[in-house]
This record gives C-alpha cells, sequence and structure tokens, in this order.
C-alpha cells in the first residue's frame, strides 16, 4: 500500500499538473482561513517591522531610507554587545534557576509525600499573578528601608545595615533573576511533573533489582526519558526570557547605570524614549535571529538522533 | 382612516425622537491628562470639568489618565495608531518632539492675541516651538528646594542659599533619632532614578554650576556642556551628599514619589522640587500644614531656575478644535487658576492669577523668586536623548564607583555624538 502510494507520488511528480483538480482545490479552500491568519498575524508585522529598520523614521512624519545604516551602527557599537552580554546573563540564569527549582519540586511531587494535591496548588501559585504584581511584590520586599528582606537579615545579624538590593550594579541583576525564578518555576515544575508521570514505573523497578542507587536511576531513566520535555521546556523559556520585559522593567527600568539593561528594555527606550523607530525596529530583528539560533542550537544538543 | 392614524403616530413619533436625539447630541471631548491620575490634582482637575460640564451641556469631557513618566511614550504610541485623544498634556521637554511628530494643532490659530497676552509671557514663550504655539500653559511649578522650617528652625538654620550651606543643612539634620545606632532621618531627599523625574532635579543642580545640558550657540548650532568642569562639580556635590549617608539609602530607587512619601513621612529635610510637591505631601500628611518652606535652588557659580510649564495641547488630528478650545479657555480662568493653586501647590501661568495675595508667603518665596530668574528648557527633538546620559552619568557616580570626572568625560562624549547624529 505504501508502495503503491510512492509510485503514485513519484507519477504524479513527473508529470506536472497544469489544473488543480476538484479535490485539491478543495483541501487549498480549506487551507486558506489558516494560512490567511498565519500571513496576517505572523508574516506581516516580522516583515514590517523588517521594513521599518531600513529607516530614520518617527512612523509619522518622516522616513529617510537608510538602507542597512540601523543595523551597521548596532553591530559597531560597544553598548549592543554589553547589552546583549547581560541579556545572555540574565537568560541563562532565569532559564537555570527555573529548571532546577522546577526539576527539584516535581521530583518531590512525583514522590507520595503527605498532602501532595494542596503541594502542588500552593506551588503553583506564582505562575497565577500577573508579572506586573510578582514584581511589585518583589520590589516592596527589596526596598532597603522598609523591604521584609532586609529586616530579617538585619534580625539574623546578616548585614549590618539596610541594602539597597535593586539599586546596587552588583546586586540588581541577581536580584531581577531571583524574582523571575519564583515567578517562572511553576510551569517548569508542572511540565517536568507531567514527563516524570509518563515514565513507567517499570524501568525503576528493574533499576532498583539490578542494585541501581537513586542517581543511577535519576541519571540514566529519569534524565534521558525526560530528554524531550526538557528540550521544549527549555527552548520555551529561553525565548521567553531573552524577550522578556515586564518585570525587569517594574524592578528597575534596566538600571541602575546600565545593570539590568536587558535588551527588550533597549528597544523600548530606544523606541518611546529616543524616539527612534528605525533603530528599536532592527534591534527586534536581531533579536529574532538570536532567539532564531538559540532553539536551534538546543534541537541540535539536545534533540536526539529524531 | 386607521392605516391613516397609525401612519400620522408613527411620522410624529419619529420627528419626536429625532428632535429629541439632536438636542441631547454631545461632543465628547477624550483629554488625556497626568493630572487627573494625582492626588490631590485628581479632584479639583475633574471638578472643573464637571463646572465645564454643566455650563456646557453640549460638551462631555472624558479623561484618560496617564502618568508623567509615561505621558510621552503613550502619546507617541497613540499618535501612531491614530488614537490621539482630542487634548493631551504637553511641557517643554516634548514640545519640539510633539512638533516633528506633527500632533499638535497651532493654537495661535484658536486663541486670540488679547487672551494669550494674559499669561506670563514666560510661559507662552516655552510652549512656543518655531512661532506655533504647541500648548497652552496651565501652571508653572518652578524648582526650588523645599525643606522642613520646623527643623530647620530647632538646628539653629535658615533656608540654603549656596549648595555649601545645603550639604552643611544635610549634615546637620541627617539624625539617629531614636538612638538604635542606624540613621533613621536624612538631610535630602536625592530623586536618582534615571527618569523625568531624576533627570529634571539634576538638570537644576548641573546648570547652577554654570553648565547646560543642551543650548544653541551663537551660531544656532546645538551645544552641549556634560563634559564640562561645570558637569563635573554638580556630580561631585551628588557624590558628597550620597557618599557621607546624607540621603536614604536605596537612592538610585528613590523616584519623586518615594521622595514626596520620604518627606510626608518625616524621613526627610529637604527635597528639589515644584510647589506641586507642597500639595503632594500635604495630602499624605496634613499636620505638615506651614512647616514646608520653599528656598530657589542654591547658589553655585549661577542661579539656576526653570519655569517647569506644564499645559495642555489640542491634538492636530482632532475634529472638536473649537470645543477643545472653549474647554481650555475656561480651564485657565483665573478662579480656576486659583483654586488649583490653593489645592496643588502649582502656581499660575496667568499674571492676573499670579498676582493674587494667595501666591505669596514663605511656603512660596522661594518659587516666586525662582520665577523671576528662569530659564527656559532646550527644545529639541532629541532632548530626551541628552537626559538619558545625563541620568547615566549621575547613577554611574552615585553607585557605579565612577568618578565625576570619568563619568562627565563619557557624558560629553555621548552627548556629543547625540547632537552629530542629530544634525
Amino acid at each position: 500500500m505504501a508502495l503503491n502510494s510512492n509510485q503514485s507520488l513519484r507519477k504524479t511528480r513527473s508529470v506536472p499538473q497544469r489544473h488543480f483538480n476538484q479535490r485539491q482545490l478543495a483541501g487549498l479552500w480549506f487551507i486558506l482561513p489558516a494560512a490567511l491568519s498565519l500571513l496576517v498575524i505572523v508574516a506581516y508585522p516580522l516583515l514590517y517591522g523588517f521594513y521599518i529598520s531600513l529607516f530614520r523614521t518617527n512612523l509619522l512624519t518622516r522616513w529617510d531610507f537608510r538602507w542597512f545604516q540601523n543595523y551597521i551602527r548596532i553591530f559597531t557599537s560597544a553598548d549592543f554587545l554589553q547589552t546583549v552580554f547581560t541579556t545572555l546573563k540574565f537568560t541563562v540564569g532565569a532559564v537555570a534557576g527555573q529548571f532546577v527549582v522546577g526539576l527539584s519540586l516535581a521530583l518531590l511531587l512525583n514522590t507520595k509525600v503527605p498532602g501532595r494535591a494542596l503541594f502542588r496548588t500552593i506551588l503553583i501559585v506564582p505562575w497565577l499573578f500577573p508579572e506586573v504584581v510578582v514584581a511589585l511584590l518583589w520590589k516592596w520586599m527589596y526596598n532597603p528601608l522598609y523591604g521584609l528582606f532586609n529586616d530579617i537579615l538585619l534580625i539574623l545579624n546578616v548585614i549590618s545595615e539596610p541594602t539597597s538590593w535593586l539599586g546596587s550594579t552588583a546586586t540588581a541583576l541577581p536580584s531581577v533573576i531571583l524574582t523571575v525564578i519564583w515567578k517562572g518555576y511553576p510551569l517548569v515544575m508542572l511540565l517536568m511533573l507531567a514527563g516524570l508521570q509518563a515514565i513507567s514505573q517499570e524501568q525503576y523497578e528493574s533499576a532498583e533489582i539490578d542494585g541501581a542507587s537513586w542517581w543511577q536511576s535519576f541519571l540514566y531513566i529519569t534524565l534521558p526519558n525526560l530528554r524531550n520535555v526538557i528540550m521544549i521546556t527549555l527552548i520555551l523559556n529561553t525565548v521567553w526570557w531573552f524577550k522578556h520585559f515586564g518585570i525587569v522593567w517594574v524592578l528597575t527600568q534596566g538600571g541602575p547605570i546600565n545593570a539590568t539593561s536587558v535588551i527588550s528594555i533597549d528597544i523600548y527606550k530606544t523606541a518611546f524614549e529616543a524616539f527612534r523607530f528605525g533603530r528599536a525596529a532592527a534591534l527586534a530583528v536581531i533579536v529574532f535571529f538570536i532567539v532564531f539560533l538559540i532553539s536551534f542550537l538546543y534541537q541540535r544538543f539536545l534533540g536526539g538522533d529524531e | 382612516m386607521a392605516i391613516k392614524s397609525v401612519l400620522v403616530n408613527l411620522s410624529l413619533s419619529i420627528l419626536l425622537i429625532t428632535s429629541f436625539a439632536s438636542t441631547t447630541a454631545q461632543t465628547v471631548l477624550r483629554v488625556m491628562s497626568s493630572t487627573i491620575v494625582e492626588s490631590p490634582e485628581g479632584d479639583v482637575e475633574q471638578a472643573i470639568a464637571d463646572a465645564f460640564m454643566a455650563a456646557n451641556p453640549d460638551i462631555e469631557i472624558e479623561f484618560i489618565g496617564t502618568p508623567m513618566n509615561d505621558m510621552f511614550q503613550v502619546l507617541t504610541t497613540s499618535a501612531i495608531g491614530g488614537e490621539l485623544p482630542d487634548i493631551f498634556t504637553n511641557t517643554a521637554e516634548f514640545s519640539a518632539q510633539a512638533q516633528d511628530l506633527g500632533i499638535a494643532a497651532d493654537l495661535n490659530d484658536l486663541f486670540d492675541e488679547d487672551f494669550l497676552a494674559g499669561f506670563y509671557p514666560t510661559a507662552i514663550e516655552e510652549g512656543t516651538v518655531n512661532g506655533e504655539l504647541i500648548f497652552l500653559p496651565w501652571f508653572t511649578v518652578p524648582v526650588g528646594v523645599l525643606y522642613r522650617a520646623d527643623w530647620f528652625e530647632e538646628a539653629g538654620l535658615a533656608g540654603p542659599q549656596t549648595w555649601d550651606e545645603f550639604v552643611g543643612a544635610a549634615q546637620a539634620l541627617t539624625q539617629d533619632t531614636n538612638n538604635d545606632g542606624q540613621n533613621d532621618r536624612w538631610g535630602f531627599a536625592m530623586v536618582g532614578t534615571k527618569n523625568g523625574s531624576g533627570f529634571f532635579r539634576f538638570t537644576h543642580l548641573l546648570r547652577s554650576q554654570g553648565a547646560w545640558e543642551l543650548y544653541k550657540d551663537a551660531d544656532g548650532n546645538w551645544q552641549s556642556d556634560l563634559g564640562s568642569e561645570g558637569m563635573v562639580n554638580a556630580l561631585a556635590i551628588y557624590k558628597e551628599l550620597h557618599d557621607a549617608g546624607l540621603v536614604p539609602p536605596g537612592v538610585t530607587e528613590t523616584g519623586y514619589g518615594e521622595a514626596v512619601s520620604l518627606m510626608a513621612s518625616d524621613k526627610t529635610a529637604m527635597m528639589v522640587t515644584g510647589p506641586h510637591t507642597i500639595g503632594a505631601i500635604l495630602a499624605q500628611n496634613p499636620d505638615l500644614e506651614g512647616q514646608i518652606h520653599s528656598v530657589p535652588v542654591p547658589l553655585g557659580v549661577d542661579r539656576s531656575a526653570s519655569l517647569g510649564v506644564g499645559g495642555f495641547s489640542v491634538a492636530a488630528t482632532s475634529d472638536n478644535k473649537e470645543a477643545a478650545a472653549r474647554y481650555l479657555e475656561f480651564l485657565v480662568s483665573t478662579e480656576n487658576m486659583l483654586e488649583w493653586n490653593r489645592v496643588t501647590g502649582r502656581m499660575p501661568a496667568q499674571i492676573e492669577a499670579g498676582e493674587q495675595p494667595q501666591i505669596s508667603g514663605p511656603v512660596y518665596a522661594g518659587f516666586v523668586e525662582a520665577i523671576q530668574i528662569s530659564k527656559p528648557m532646550p527644545q529639541a527633538a532629541f532632548y530626551t536623548q541628552i537626559q538619558e546620559v545625563m541620568g547615566e552619568a549621575y547613577q554611574a557616580v552615585l553607585v557605579g564607583g565612577v568618578s565625576p570626572a570619568d563619568a562627565a568625560a563619557e557624558a560629553g562624549v555621548r552627548a556629543a555624538a547625540i547632537i552629530a547624529d542629530a544634525e
């Protein structure tokens, strides 16, 4: 049957058809709404963004065509490289932190711990809060004058005077990353938990009979079985946090100086504070390709043989 | 006969409905305002709008509240999306950009010369770009120093006239009031955030040191003093105040709102700001009535003051320009300006209102003096980029371990690049 289909396919390919038959036309009509939606929702904004990136424009009264000048200026700017470096530090910290916390909690919740359903419900709470609420909550907790963290650390004698966690170039980025880990770990936890529950218990039982330790079971059974879930989680999370804006903006607005100035904040400021929409669009196009490259690399190194 | 009667009744009903509809047809004026979301400003502004609507039943005012620090971004986005309101808040900092975007109508076409002659000429000048009146002045917030007169009196100090006196007063008033080994009161509520609130305040310190962030030279070319000795001195003053612990911890997190709260909660003694802050402080702590006085920005090598004019533009795209002009004319009446001043502390932009006895006494003394020596803000579409450079410079000095000289040198190079790029 498969052979016949292949033969038929080869035959079709060898004789170019000049007209669609009625069946093929019907198929085209069926995919047309989806294709048009994709064209309008995905392709048009991308192409329009690229088009804008070729201009020096305020999007209203000035449209000066500049070829690739915006791109040249971005790539020759030390500020841009610094911003990309900060964004990579932020993304790696956020994704790695969420992965470790999310996977650890998923492993715990996958055991027969008493009150498991309650813990699952509580642990998912950070994911339910809007980003702005999370950021404001943590901003209050970090506050040097009346924040919770300073109070606790002073009582415990860990610090001798109030610290400005978001106001110091040394602690601002780690503080932002900690907030983002808290906000984002539940998604990782849920995905990992779903992956863990799909692993057959028989594999663990066989390993136990063979005398494997918990760590060996984790290394040789759990992780290989979770490989696809891990890859999807890492890709989704990396793409999401690489272009993240909300929490960083509310907490620090990219400061102090440029200590937390990730690329999305740079794009926002370029567009809406400097009103250089062409350059901002060029930055956005570059981000698209960086994220595309990261996704490709993940698939290349974690995707396995498929 | 029955059909004829039905037809007559139907015609009469239609006539009644259409005539009713025509009498109740209203012009809806959409007003994007920054002050409507502030307290106590919002209540007064709404009351004025309500009074206008009562006197003009054919016009309905619909406010769109937008915080001042987000105003220009929201405006730009609205303009690009073709969703500009009929009227929007504007200031001298954004006027040139508004004209560049082509979003503001020339108000010279909507108001006659006699009416405009009633405003302070400097206020009109601040609202004018290339001969076009971009916004109608509604209030001024001349910058000076607000200080706790009761604490100064206790310490035997007078309002600071020079920066040396300012630093000295900050030192004297930074105290550990509950003797727990930690300071809980500081001399100066420094606004160190990298946004409009921070830029605006640092600008006045900078100008008092004889340096201008942006100006036109004799040949009409843009220049900046951000790399000059004056900038080094200004940054050094900020650094001294910060490093000596005379400002509350977390200075780069202290925005305008936080600084107002620090003043209102008895945590700080001084703040560089405008008279509008008096209303905001008293709204949080009415017990401070009469205890907050003002002096002009302290003297460096020069006096620094700006009028800080705020007002409203009419959108170039508005179909309701006449109605908008009627509302603005009502808004800026002497009576409304005085009520606005009484509640918010913001000072009138209109001469007749400004000459009333209400605008006097030690509370306003510093600001009245500042008005006399105020200088205009630069009107360049790239001004916000220069401000951003200034913000990075003072934050680098405050928390980045960079020396004032190095920060000024870097700021000078960056400002020159921005000017070259713009030209």
